[in-house]
């Protein structure tokens, strides 16, 4: 594979991993909790979008939109009905209460659209080539949309009082209780918000590749390495994790790591050693422990996870 | 399958699981630590157990063997991660069980991948006919059952016990009573995986075969709904979750007869349950079926 291609591939990863962990980051700082749940949102936008989209066959723009929001819904009511009873709870009730909605609702996608990958009925994508590499315009599309969907969190962050209010609540939720700031109200718009933005990140990965009730488990990992690695609470940071997770998993794979052992001159290995493909997912797990053993505070400046 | 002998496959199943649910809950429902990666344990025994019968060693030795791997591997696990807050602990555990499951999945050599062991000795399988060797088997299951239950009763009344509970608690009490805070908790961790690494082991004899499959995290949560649901930090509570859990997923693969629907959607519809079940748990049960005793003390 052509180093172009690497990246091209670690940046589209890196890109709809990022729609998920910002999100995260969001919920994680600001509820102080790891949400299980999360990547089971993002099966929620990706079954709702295959519902719209080709079930009952509406505009595929349209259908995403709908998917979008209506996650974002699913997302507020998970909180009404389950994390708002728990506030005051320690954090580990919240996460086993999360880790049951998240298996309930993988559970019901299965029963109701079975448990075989499904693809939305796409024309055929163009491809490009260019040095070396060749890019589909379906992952053209993933990259226009989640870039486009960044610069609009940093808008809104920054650009609206919601926004200044969620960084609010995210630094210190007593003192901003304390200024005036209608905290459940932001915490409502909180759920809303990473649930779009989570059920746009599962479209886009169905969209790319397939769509199974166990997409949400296999992302779950990546994301919360990517939210621990940019520092909890950080929505630049939990960004820019994604983007190093998927240089990390690109990159590590094609790598001959004994070049890199010889490099330091303590040991020759005569053979090619190259980390196999079926370890893929194991590469972001063993970023996760060595950033938590040697960085608890992720990269960029963040909170700890209490 | 005529009655009798779906009773005696329920019985054994129970046992199984109920030792497991005990590991977990020595270090959930006693120490206070989210293990979100319990199923890695209960592979590592059923792995450990398969692979060295099956090259000839016998029973006792495999089973024996199983407990001390998964104990050493609780160990490792808690090493670098026991000083980790309580969300960063689930999601580092998450990953160890998935990166067991990878490792028995692609190492051939070692575990058959994903064809799996198969032909695993049953002990004792010489000396009784074999139609009714499972109730042989299921005197065996429970003599395990039994003997773990004595040790976790002794234990939770000791003074290691008591100071697992502390941690649980309150950390920095434990600490400020001088309490190496640290050790207990690894050592929590290898009791617990190796009360998993038996149940496992006790699982590849009775199954006689076994595959990456059989090791998903869905194991885990079904644990974790026992211990939720039976009640945390007591050992009856573990048994009774046991039994709760065990016979709802089995019973309703029976059920998809009545129901008229197809067995893939009943199979989704009962782990969709499992998980109301735990969340309602949660929310307005907390302390489970059984309540956990707590002595108190006038001063």
């Amino acid at each position: 594979m052509s180093f172009v291609q690497i990246i091209l591939n670690a940046v589209i990863f890196g890109s709809q991993l990022g729609l998920l962990a910002l999100g995260l980051t969001m919920t994680y700082s600001i509820l102080r909790f790891a949400n299980f749940a999360h990547g089971e949102l993002a099966l929620v936008g990706a079954y709702l979008t295959y519902l719209f989209s080709v079930n009952l066959k509406l505009h595929f723009i349209s259908a995403l939109i709908f998917a979008i929001g209506l996650t974002g819904v699913v997302a507020v009511l998970s909180d009404r009905l389950i994390f708002k009873k728990l506030r005051e709870a320690p954090a580990l009730v919240l996460i086993i209460a999360s880790l049951g909605l998240s298996i309930s609702v993988r559970h019901i996608m299965s029963a109701i659209w079975g448990p075989d990958p499904l693809g939305y009925k796409q024309a055929l994508a163009k491809v490009y080539n260019f040095w070396g590499a060749h890019i589909t315009s379906t992952q053209l599309i993933i990259l226009m949309v989640a870039g486009s969907a960044m610069v609009f969190f940093h808008l809104l962050l920054h650009r609206t009082k919601l926004g200044k209010a969620m960084r609010a609540l995210s630094d210190n939720r007593s003192l901003a209780q304390d200024h005036g700031i209608n905290v459940e109200r932001i915490i409502t718009w909180v759920w809303f918000i990473c649930g779009c933005y989570a059920g746009l990140g599962g479209a886009l990965i169905a969209l790319e590749t397939a769509l199974w009730p166990e997409l949400g488990f296999q992302i779950i990992l990546p994301v919360f390495c990517a939210a621990i690695l940019g520092g909890v609470g950080n929505v630049y940071g939990a960004v820019a994790g994604a983007l190093v997770l998927g240089f990390a998993e690109n990159i590590g794979l094609s790598v001959n790591w004994s070049s890199v052992i010889d490099l330091f001159k303590i040991f020759r290995i005569e053979r090619m050693l190259f980390i196999p493909t079926e370890y893929k997912s194991a590469i972001s797990f063993l970023m996760l422990v060595l950033v938590l053993i040697l960085f608890p505070t992720g990269i960029m400046k963040g909170r700890k996870g209490h | 399958m005529e009655f009798g002998s779906i009773i005696v496959y329920f019985t054994i199943m129970i046992g199984i699981f109920a030792i497991l649910a005990l590991g977990l809950n020595v270090q959930y429902g006693f120490s206070g630590l989210v293990n979100f990666g319990h199923v890695a344990f209960f592979a590592i025994g059923a792995y450990t157990s398969a692979i060295v019968t099956t090259a000839g060693a016998p029973f006792i030795v495999g089973i024996i063997l199983a407990g001390l791997t998964s104990a050493m591997m609780g160990f490792l696990v808690a090493l670098p991660t026991s000083k980790l807050s309580v969300g960063y602990w689930a999601i580092t555990t998450l990953g160890i069980g998935e990166v067991i499951r990878l490792v028995a999945l692609n190492e051939e050599w070692l575990t058959k991948g994903s064809f799996g062991i198969e032909g695993i000795p049953q002990p004792l399988s010489k000396l009784i006919h074999i139609s009714n060797y499972p109730v042989l088997y299921l005197c065996i299951v429970w003599m395990f059952v039994g003997l773990s239950y004595f040790l976790m009763a002794k234990l939770a009344n000791s003074p290691f016990g008591r100071v697992l509970k502390v941690i649980r608690e309150e950390e920095d009490l434990a600490l400020a009573m001088g309490k190496p805070v640290f050790i207990f908790k690894l050592k929590a961790m290898a009791l617990g995986a190796t009360f998993a690494g038996i149940s496992g082991s006790l699982y590849a004899h009775y199954i006689t075969y076994i595959s990456p499959s059989d090791f998903t995290p869905i194991v885990t949560f079904i644990v974790w709904a026992m211990v939720i649901i039976g009640g945390k930090g007591n050992l009856a509570g573990s048994i009774i979750g046991a039994v709760v859990i065990v016979v709802f997923f089995n019973s309703t693969r029976y059920l998809k007869d009545f129901l008229h629907m197809r067995a893939e959607i009943v199979a989704s519809l009962r782990m969709v349950a499992i998980g109301i079940l735990v969340i309602l748990s949660v929310l307005y049960k907390p302390e489970g079926l059984i309540k956990e005793k707590k002595k108190t003390y006038d001063i």
